[in-house]
């Protein structure tokens, strides 16, 4: 299995292939200006955090958006990512009401797949200015945090996932988890 | 999950073809340029200078400690004294960012000078993941410039080697364990040294300070988490902060400066947790200092934040 690591610019993208690669998957990071098609054969997308507001730097996204667009397999968006994501397909974001840095208690309402088998309560680890104020139709929330009330999403037909917090950081509980029920899907899309 | 003894091997022999001729290596005695000193010197054997620069920056017994360790490890070494040149280098400078680039560039002119008389024109460091990460690049903002990458001068000739640059501490842990390195479980310690625990101005007196409350907060955390009142931290130390308070000694107004300590847990250094450290711990460390040190300091106060929003080391 191929899953590429888009690299946004996070403080974290390099930890995103070393969980991969902890998981025995074949993995690179590439630059979010690689063309399309030489992304196009990997098995699916992790989409990684980075600095750019996304509301007024979505050029600094590079090709983001024709991944979204184009490629057909799982996608995983994460921080700066998921709130690309969530814009690129009409949802809106802007500054949080409380940022979240550091420690915060996830609250899972639906499992969605990503996650499947995990508690309904775990402490995850954030670090991010905005948030996703409203979601497209076509997306549905997985879960919350006291101060950000849409922390996971997932497309409701296809295999796109975002997260606010960084499954990817050793301070996330169920982090690993997290990444082998993505894992999990894009086993059954390739069948 | 990492195959330390794999990595060594295949690391081992690209060093081999990587260093076609001669090669110094940046060593501060800590874990990752030790672990990378020791690859480096079985790949290329002599061909490799190891040398250390007692920047005047460094712990309490540092600069014995190394060469007695270098040693023992039984490699070729040479430590340099260059702490009047970091001192002069840094004199009246106290933003972080330019304390960092000054103490890079310090660095590679010194190794610049024992380069040449080597005949080198490799120099491996022992440049670990984080160091890149949050130096910045065309696609990441600079955290901070970590003195082995964002703080390099332009115009620096020798060619650089890095095999741990894909690696996280707790990997290099992993190799240096394989390698049976004796500084395989020691804290990390940053490359600029005392001179970023001192917000300000690094002067030779603050940096005394520093060194004396640094020496204090890890004998009481090695002592604590020995005798299993708490787990040794990731990270433990102090830092000299810039403002001063108002205190009582013996009747008398104390009118002194104010240490921070820092402990956090941590894997890899890219997230961590500030260390749940007993209270009895805390008011050990916190008499220890304001007695010993009742000439300089009268207040301690301890740092509760996570990383993020904080970084680990305070610049």
């Amino acid at each position: 299995m191929k899953v590429l690591v888009v690299d946004n610019g996070g403080q974290w993208t390099h930890r995103e292939w070393r969980v991969l690669k902890y998981l025995k998957v074949d993995t690179k990071i590439v630059p979010n200006s690689t063309p399309f098609e030489e992304v196009e054969e990997a098995d699916a997308l992790v989409l990684s955090g980075g600095s750019p507001s996304v509301a007024c730097e979505a050029g600094r996204m590079g090709n983001n958006g024709v991944y979204l667009d184009r490629f057909p397999g799982p996608i995983l968006a994460i921080c700066a990512g998921h709130q690309f994501m969530c814009t690129h397909f009409g949802g809106s974001i802007g500054p949080a009401q409380r940022p979240e840095f550091g420690a915060a208690a996830l609250h899972v309402l639906e499992e969605g797949e990503i996650f499947s088998g995990l508690p309904k309560q775990f402490q995850v680890w954030e670090s991010h200015n905005d948030e996703v104020k409203s979601l497209p139709d076509a997306f549905q929330v997985l879960a919350r945090t006291d101060d950000c009330p849409i922390e996971a999403v997932r497309h409701r037909s296809r295999p796109l996932f975002g997260l606010q917090f960084h499954p990817e950081v050793e301070n996330t509980e169920h982090g690993y988890e997290i990444f082998q029920n993505f894992l999990k899907v894009v086993e059954s899309w390739k069948r | 999950m990492f195959d330390a003894k794999g990595f060594v091997e295949e690391k081992v022999e690209e060093l081999r073809t990587a260093i076609p001729g001669r090669a110094i290596i940046a060593c501060s005695g800590g874990v990752d340029s030790t672990v990378a000193a020791d690859m480096v010197a079985k790949a290329i054997g002599d061909r490799l200078l190891t040398v250390y620069v007692d920047t005047g920056l460094m712990r309490k017994g540092e600069n014995q400690y190394v060469d007695e360790m270098f040693r023992r490890l039984g490699i070729n070494y040479e430590i340099v004294d260059a702490s009047e040149e970091f001192f002069k280098a840094l004199k009246g400078v106290s933003e972080p960012e330019r304390k960092r680039k000054i103490i890079g560039e310090r660095f590679i002119r010194v190794f610049e000078r024992k380069a040449k008389e080597f005949h080198a024109e490799y120099l491996v460091q022992g440049t670990i993941a984080p160091d890149w990460i949050e130096s910045g690049d065309h696609l990441r903002d600079t955290i901070k410039s970590h003195h082995n990458v964002g703080g390099l001068p332009e115009d620096m000739h020798l060619q650089l080697v890095e095999p741990l640059r894909d690696l996280y501490k707790d990997e290099v842990r992993k190799v240096a364990r394989y390698l049976g390195i004796e500084v395989c479980e020691r804290q990390p310690f940053p490359g600029p040294a005392l001179a970023i625990r001192v917000i300000g101005e690094a002067t030779p007196d603050a940096v005394e300070i520093v060194r004396d409350a640094c020496a204090i907060v890890e004998e009481e955390l090695e002592k604590a988490s020995d005798q299993g009142k708490m787990e040794r931290p990731w990270q433990y130390f102090a830092v000299l902060l810039p403002c001063q308070s108002v205190g009582v000694h013996g009747d008398r107004r104390a009118y002194g400066k104010t240490i921070a300590i820092r402990a956090v847990s941590s894997i890899d250094g890219m997230s961590a947790a500030y260390s749940r450290i007993p209270h009895d711990v805390l008011e050990r460390m916190s008499t220890r200092i304001t007695n010993e040190m009742k000439a300089d300091v009268n207040r301690v106060v301890y740092d509760i934040t996570h990383k993020p929003p904080a970084t680990i080391e305070w610049e």
